[in-house]
């Protein structure tokens, strides 16, 4: 069995991010249309924090790993 | 392929850029989730799995399948851009021949001249900034910021023609118009022909539909109702009124902003094509090979792009809600939605620029995909990409189709559907032999064709509405059960 690796752990953070943007549109009576700061919920969540939620995950959790130091060294 | 901004510049052909702003404008929480899925797709699809280590599998066990899949995917998308600069200049009142010689020439010539093989990390930068200068200078001129836009256009009561809109000042022709929205009126419009011609409408006298035709005189005016329509094929052109409704807007900006999103399905079948046909174009038949933060600024860039693209349908939205007539297309996306707020000449600058970062933006693609094509030739040369008579053909080929006009985003999206169906599975997750990811590759590539036949028939509806909308949605995850089959086979 593969190991579950820090990228597999991106991954899944990316899935989830996106499969969020599906649980609130589907929430009852419209509950992603509630107005905060100017935005809607949707927006807010769609439009900004997803987007750069994966830019944080994409820098912590996709980057190759560092080259193991030489033993040279 | 090692450069982040050729992966970007793969990925973010104008196509696909214009294409988030515009389903953003037509339909906002469904653009959203368009917007959303464009950004994170190539970062998961590069992300998923493990990569096929350099010297796994015989190399004689390789197949021309992705080559010949992946050329005819790049012919598509090639077609797709073309087709939008042909758009780009019917709608701006040139002849569409010449967007697309202007285009496809010079894509070639860049594909062809080998100095300029290695420019397209520049051109993409230059699209960049450009796009993010003159959306800076819209926001500056409006004074107003991006949030406080998007309030704006979500509270409006309803979208009307602004006197400034050139269908209000000297009117437009009605055949440039090729969204396939119907153009349904809500209140009373008086039209005017400036030039004359023949109208033709559909009435609503009470319950009763009828069919009627105008032959109007020069200046002559015709007035629709509430539920009368203009028929499709009127080609004339005309003035509408100022301060009336859009036929075809949505009915405020709170139904636009919080419009009942498409069924899950058809969300997941978008999501499900973009993946996996990111998957195809970026990875298929490569070891991909980044930088350590490499991924970290390719999210950087996509999130550059998407961002633009919310603000840029946002200020389209306040300035030039005439984008609704007849259904939002792409090309419209590239006209500066400011006609009254810049004077001459910085208007026509900024439209300039505009129209310059797309072409750059298409310039910056091309290379990347002919890079990507060539990476992927068995013999290491990568002769496929170097090839003039071939890059000939395929410019020549996509600029010949592109006199007809066709949807570059559904074309764009049939592209990477099949791509994906095809490549997509065997990409994230690479078997030892070539034979096995073709095999699979061939039986996701029949269900495509097969599901995408039958869209194209116009059938659909139903519960296979979405395979039959987005037909990677089985294509895709049935090469991945035969991939599993084939491999287990293999052991």
């Amino acid at each position: 069995m593969r190991p579950v690796t820090t990228r597999t752990t991106g991954v899944v953070l990316l899935a989830l991010l996106l499969a969020g943007f599906l649980l609130l549109g589907a929430l009852p009576n419209q509950a992603a249309a509630i107005r905060v700061a100017g935005l809607s919920l949707l927006w807010w969540y769609g439009g900004v924090l997803a987007p750069v939620m994966a830019v944080l995950v994409a820098i912590r959790w996709l980057a190759e790993p560092r080259p193991a130091p030489s033993s040279d060294e | 392929m090692t450069s982040v901004a050729r992966i970007l510049a793969v990925w973010l052909t104008p196509t696909v850029v214009l294409a988030v702003p515009a389903a953003l404008a037509a339909r906002g929480p469904d653009g959203l989730w368009l917007g959303l899925v464009v950004t994170l797709a190539p970062l998961i699809a590069l992300a998923w799995g493990t990569d096929r280590a350099p010297g796994d599998g015989s190399r004689d066990d390789e197949t021309l399948f992705p080559v010949v899949t992946l050329l005819i995917t790049v012919g598509v998308l090639l077609w797709a851009n073309i087709a939008l600069a042909g758009d780009v200049a019917a709608w701006l009142g040139a002849r569409r021949w010449q967007g697309i010689v202007i285009t496809a020439g010079a894509g070639w010539l860049l594909t062809a001249w080998r100095p300029l093989r290695r420019t397209a990390p520049v051109l993409l930068a230059m699209a960049l900034i450009v796009g993010v200068v003159v959306l800076l200078q819209l926001a500056w001129a409006l004074a107003l910021g991006p949030i406080a836009a998007w309030d704006r256009v979500a509270t409006q009561p309803a979208f009307r023609f602004p006197p400034s809109s050139p269908w209000v000042v000297g009117g437009r022709d009605l055949g440039v118009l090729h969204g396939g929205a119907p153009l349904a009126f809500d209140e009373v419009h008086r039209l005017t022909a400036p030039a004359g011609g023949i109208l033709r409408a559909r009435t609503l006298d009470g319950a009763r539909r009828a069919d009627i035709e105008w032959t109007l005189a020069p200046g002559q005016t015709v007035t629709l109702r509430a539920g009368d329509e203009i028929s499709r094929g009127s080609t004339l052109r005309l003035r509408f009124e100022a301060d009336k409704r859009v036929p075809g807007s949505p009915a405020s900006g709170m139904l636009w902003a919080d419009a009942r999103p498409r069924r899950g399905l058809e969300r997941v079948g978008l999501a499900v094509t973009l993946l996996a046909g990111a998957a195809a174009l970026l990875r298929a038949g490569l070891t991909v090979r980044l930088p350590r933060d490499g991924l970290g600024f390719a999210a950087g860039g996509l999130l550059l792009a998407f961002v633009w693209a919310q603000a840029w349908a946002v200020y389209a939205l306040i300035q030039a809600p005439d984008l609704f007539l007849g259904g939002i297309t792409l090309e419209r996306l590239l006209e500066l939605p400011a006609h009254a707020l810049f004077a001459e000449p910085w208007r026509r600058t900024l439209q300039a620029l505009l129209l310059a970062a797309g072409l750059a933006a298409f310039l910056a693609s091309s290379l990347a995909l002919r890079e990507r094509l060539g990476a992927l030739d068995s013999t290491g040369g990568g002769e496929i990409g170097h090839d003039p008579g071939l890059w000939a053909g395929l410019f020549g080929g996509a600029a010949l189709a592109s006199l007809w006009p066709v949807d570059p985003w559904a074309l764009s999206l049939l592209a990477l559907g099949g791509a994906g169906g095809a490549l997509g599975p065997a990409a994230l997750w690479p078997p030892r032999h070539g034979r096995t990811a073709a095999t699979a590759g061939v039986i996701g590539l029949i269900v495509f064709v097969g599901l995408a036949a039958v869209q194209l028939r116009g059938a659909g509806g139903g519960p296979l509405g979405a395979a039959i909308a987005y037909p990677a949605l089985v294509a895709a995850p049935v090469g991945a059960c035969a991939l599993w089959l084939a491999r287990r086979g293999r052991r």
